[in-house]
């Protein structure tokens, strides 16, 4: 890594895929360390992306820590550094640094039933999770991922939830009911307890709105789950990346070293100010 | 190394130091006390009570160029860092508080993850400490939060005055480098002196100064009332600007932004300017989500900051008792009184 | 005379009687001489309210802030609040009535009349006292100041104590009021209006370019100006990066085009900037009660930028801010003879 902590490297984008449309459209950029450059990162981990002359972001790494020759991020166009770079081309170069905050900690998990809970762009910083969870299929029992978008134009990585199946139970919903949605209408809170998930030998990965975490967690907390058997992953407006600048300071944590990976027995312990 | 410096010499020792750094001194300027530069040959009077603006500019600048920018359509964009080298300083006059702050800020920005930007400035710079006589503001509370008025953390040498002189102690290799620079204008510190530095420093300490509660209950009492309605209550009167966390000596928040200087190849700055938890906005989400979105919920991050959340990290109250954000407050907002009333100690 | 024991019974009835909010009003502080602005909700709290010249804050700017705060706490308490006001505080009020931004029935105005003197300075005070603390201060007549110190006390004349915007100010007394405590003093000042302002705006342009771009750089850009003034009102700033009104149906575009007028770097050029805007928005609108050159930390004398346009204003239109709610503001007005065409 870079002795001086705020010089990003720069990284070529090598490939934009448009997942959702609107207002708040995602895209998904790959981008490629330019000059052999570039990190290891592992899941959970962040990193802040600059558009020179715009600013920066602090965006989770959502391809999984296994692939070395890209990193992917998922980007909800929201902001002045989000429309920036929405607004570029195969090609154009951006500057990453990071990888910043903690990880999930995915090895501890081996043999367990693992429950992914997700929502609208949180589905990105839960992902490396889950490819890596069926990447080595064989190390974890139960595999479940739920996950919802307000419609079915807003469902994150449609085709590569539908190539999950198989490896995992797979359960999208829609907010309300559409035509042709054979899937689940209804948020993603009643969604599970639609089907119930057992908490023996368990873990839930949760990320989403805020309003959708909170809900998740108090019915995962009524199906049995321990506040140490869920985890999500939280974000606040950040600057520095490296526990300085003050901006994502929730209680003694600064959510940039300290998180953004929690259990809820974690982050329980918190103020509520993220 | 202890040594005495009679006080008319106290221009020559300055200009002798000026000949290898620049020299910094309290300088009262359209009516507030800051730190100026000492002209060749000008007078330090050093009888300031302490200074509005603390000297955490000098390794902190409200302003810092990270690195400039240019791109050149899309190639590559050409990135060259701006890590200062600044010439060395020697600032006088700091008032122990201000040393102790810079304790709380070198953990900051140095343990851990080190800013090379602060480092470079820290390294160039030797603080010259001026011991209280008596509290330089009714608002002081130094004694309560570890300190004292002749305190020594942080500071490379400690002056204190006594009739007509100054006891000089050197605390660090950078602070005996001073006194070698000129040693010919220092007499050596006696048995007498000594005893004089004693009587003059138990003097400063028995000068009331405000108090505030034990580290212990302090830490107890926030944390068993973190939820207290007192919070908002306490800051009904906030109005949200920045003079508290500005004037303070440990706060160290800072935003980063982008500054255009050029178009035509795009071509800018990336700046670090201090920020300041107190603002509406400090902490607003992209999506308009703001985790704390009333006075009271930020008057409880600053004082908590300082009381709670440094001691836990740290081992130590990030605030050092120089009373500046009670003084001015615009509305009176006190540190003291609101941890109290909210701690219930 | 004002009776104190007057506004605490009147405070104490509004309280009582449940038909204002709360009273806002002044109390002793702890942080130092200065009386601290309080809010009662209680009526038993009405006898902690005091009136002397260190009741400087303008708490017309509580009725704005509380407002906001009502705004995202989604309260319904439609009831008034109370506030003890000034002759300068009262103008505010008018201003805001003017402005449309209070209704004169969210308001009981408690109004206060200097009776000729004033509030003080507090760099006046710490210079008259040469450093030492002041535990009391209270008027001594029309003309003189008493103050207390741990070590006694003296009686100093209020032309050396008062606030300069005091010393030029010609109607120390509520324009708009519900119940009025103290006597009118007509027509006196100190000294005239604009004398300070005048000090430096006689000097020659070079050294008036200097003179603030000296206090310029030294602008930290804490906005304790800015935030303190009841006529800075505007959700939306200018000089934020990023404060301004986002709602989840702020779009990105919305958020992406804004443009930075002002950088947060605080340099002379970015500060004076920062200072003449907020000046311009001021016009015909500051009312003088100079709370922004108050809580100056590094003493810009911020009130003098808003003097220059509240002197074009009167003498380009006659227009003084505040003195009637009736009346249309400044800017909001125009008149068929106007010189220039571009109004027809």
């Amino acid at each position: 890594m870079n002795a001086n902590v705020y010089l990003p490297q720069l990284a070529r984008i090598a490939h934009i895929k448009d997942e959702v449309g609107g207002a708040r459209a995602i895209k998904t950029f790959r981008v490629e360390f330019l000059d052999g450059g570039g990190f290891e990162h592992e899941c959970g981990q962040c990193a802040m992306i600059s558009v020179f002359g715009k600013g920066e972001s602090m965006i989770s790494i959502a391809s999984a820590p296994s692939i070395k020759d890209y990193k992917q991020f998922s980007i909800m166009r929201v902001g002045r550094v989000t429309a920036a770079i929405h607004d570029m081309q195969v090609g154009d170069v951006i500057g990453v640094r990071g990888p910043y905050g903690n990880r999930f900690p995915v090895a501890d998990w081996k043999g367990r039933n693992l429950t992914f809970i997700g929502g609208g762009c949180g589905l990105a910083p839960i992902w490396p999770v889950i490819q890596t969870a069926v990447a080595n299929r064989g190390d974890f029992g139960n595999i479940t991922v739920f996950y919802g978008g307000r419609t079915s134009r807003d469902i994150l990585y449609r085709a590569e939830l539908e190539k999950l199946r198989g490896m995992a139970d797979v359960h999208l919903s829609v907010d309300s009911p559409e035509e042709g949605w054979e899937g689940y209408c209804g948020f993603v809170p009643a969604n599970i307890m639609d089907k119930p998930q057992s908490p023996e030998n368990a873990i839930a990965i949760t990320c989403g709105p805020p309003i959708m975490i909170k809900y998740v967690i108090g019915n995962l907390s009524a199906m049995g789950f321990a506040d140490e058997q869920i985890y999500t992953t939280i974000e606040n407006k950040m600057k520095c990346g490296v526990g300085k600048c003050g901006r994502c300071n929730v209680g003694k944590d600064y959510v940039c070293v300290k998180g953004p990976v929690y259990s809820w027995a974690e982050l329980k312990g918190l103020p509520q100010e993220y | 190394m202890e040594a005495i410096l009679q006080k008319d010499r106290l221009g020559q020792w300055v200009a002798q130091l000026s000949t290898r750094a620049r020299v910094f001194a309290p300088a009262f300027v359209d009516d507030v006390w800051g730190y100026g530069p000492v002209e060749t040959g000008a007078e330090v009077p050093l009888d300031h009570g302490n200074t509005t603006r603390p000297p955490k500019n000098f390794v902190f600048p409200q302003r810092e160029v990270l690195y400039r920018f240019r791109v050149q359509d899309r190639h590559a964009p050409q990135i060259t860092p701006t890590v200062p080298e600044p010439e060395p300083a020697v600032v006088f006059g700091v008032r122990p508080c201000d040393g102790r702050a810079m304790v709380r800020n070198d953990k900051v920005f140095t343990c851990g993850v080190v800013d090379p930007y602060y480092q470079a400035r820290r390294d160039k710079v030797v603080f010259v400490g001026l011991a209280c006589s008596a509290p330089p503001s009714p608002n002081c509370f130094c004694q309560s939060v570890g300190g004292s008025p002749h305190s020594e953390d942080g500071l490379d040498v400690l002056m204190t005055e006594l009739e007509g002189r100054y006891h000089v102690k050197t605390l660090t290799a950078r602070g005996l480098e001073l006194l070698d620079a000129a040693r010919s204008l220092f007499d050596d510190a006696g048995a007498a002196d000594a005893g004089e530095v004693e009587r003059a420093h138990a003097a400063a300490r028995a000068y009331p100064q405000r108090t505030l509660a034990s580290q212990e209950q302090v830490v107890d009492g926030l944390k068993r009332n973190f939820d207290s309605p007192k919070w908002a209550e306490l800051a009904r009167a906030c109005i949200g600007c920045g003079a508290c966390t500005y004037l303070c000596p440990s706060c160290h928040c800072f935003d980063i932004n982008d500054e255009i200087t050029g178009t035509s190849p795009l071509a800018g700055e990336r700046v670090r300017t201090w920020d300041n938890c107190q603002f509406p906005d400090f902490t607003m989400h992209s999506s308009g989500h703001n985790p704390r979105d009333d006075t009271g919920s930020r008057l409880r991050q600053r004082v908590a900051h300082k009381l709670l959340y440094f001691v836990e990290n740290h081992g130590i109250q990030q605030c050092t008792g120089c009373g500046r954000c009670i003084t001015h407050c615009p509305v009176g907002i006190d540190i003291v009184r609101v941890t109290h009333e909210v701690a219930e100690v | 005379m004002v009776a104190i024991e007057d506004i605490r019974a009147r405070a104490r009835t509004l309280l009582e009687s449940g038909e204002v909010r709360a009273v806002l009003g002044y109390q002793r502080g702890s942080a130092g001489t200065l009386a601290e602005p309080a809010f009662l909700t209680e009526p038993q709290q009405a006898a902690s309210l005091v009136w002397d010249p260190t009741c400087i804050h303008n708490l017309a700017l509580y009725l704005v802030n509380e407002k906001k705060r009502q705004r995202t706490q989604r309260s319904n308490d439609k009831r008034p609040l109370a506030v003890v006001a000034k002759g300068c505080d009262s103008r505010a009020l008018v201003v805001l009535l003017q402005e449309n931004h209070i209704d004169r029935s969210e308001v009981v105005i408690l109004g206060v009349s200097c009776e000729g003197g004033g509030v003080i300075d507090p760099r006046k005070l710490t210079r008259a006292l040469a450093g030492r603390a002041a535990t009391t201060v209270a008027m001594d007549g029309a003309d003189a100041i008493r103050v207390g110190t741990a070590s006694g006390e003296t009686t100093l004349p209020a032309s050396e104590l008062l606030a300069d915007r005091c010393l030029e100010c010609a109607r120390a007394y509520p324009e708009l009021y519900d119940t009025l405590y103290g006597d009118k003093a007509e027509g006196r000042s100190y000294s005239p209006r604009f004398a300070a302002l005048n000090t430096v705006a006689e000097k020659p342009l070079d050294e008036r370019r200097a003179y603030w771009n000296a206090h310029f750089e030294r602008c930290i850009r804490c906005y304790a100006c800015r935030a303190v003034c009841p006529m800075c009102y505007c959700d939306e700033c200018v000089v934020d990066s990023t404060e301004f009104v986002v709602t989840p149906n702020t779009s990105a575009d919305e958020k992406a085009n804004r443009i930075r007028w002002i950088q947060r770097s605080p340099d002379a050029s970015e500060s004076a900037m920062y200072h003449l805007v907020r000046a311009m928005h001021l016009a015909g609108r500051c009312i003088d009660c100079a709370e922004c050159e108050r809580v100056c930390p590094v003493n810009i004398p911020v009130r003098l930028l808003n003097n220059v346009l509240e002197r074009e204003a009167l003498e380009a239109f006659e227009y003084v801010p505040g003195t009637d709610p009736g009346l249309p503001s400044l800017i909001s007005s125009f008149r068929d003879g106007d010189p220039n065409d571009f109004v027809r």
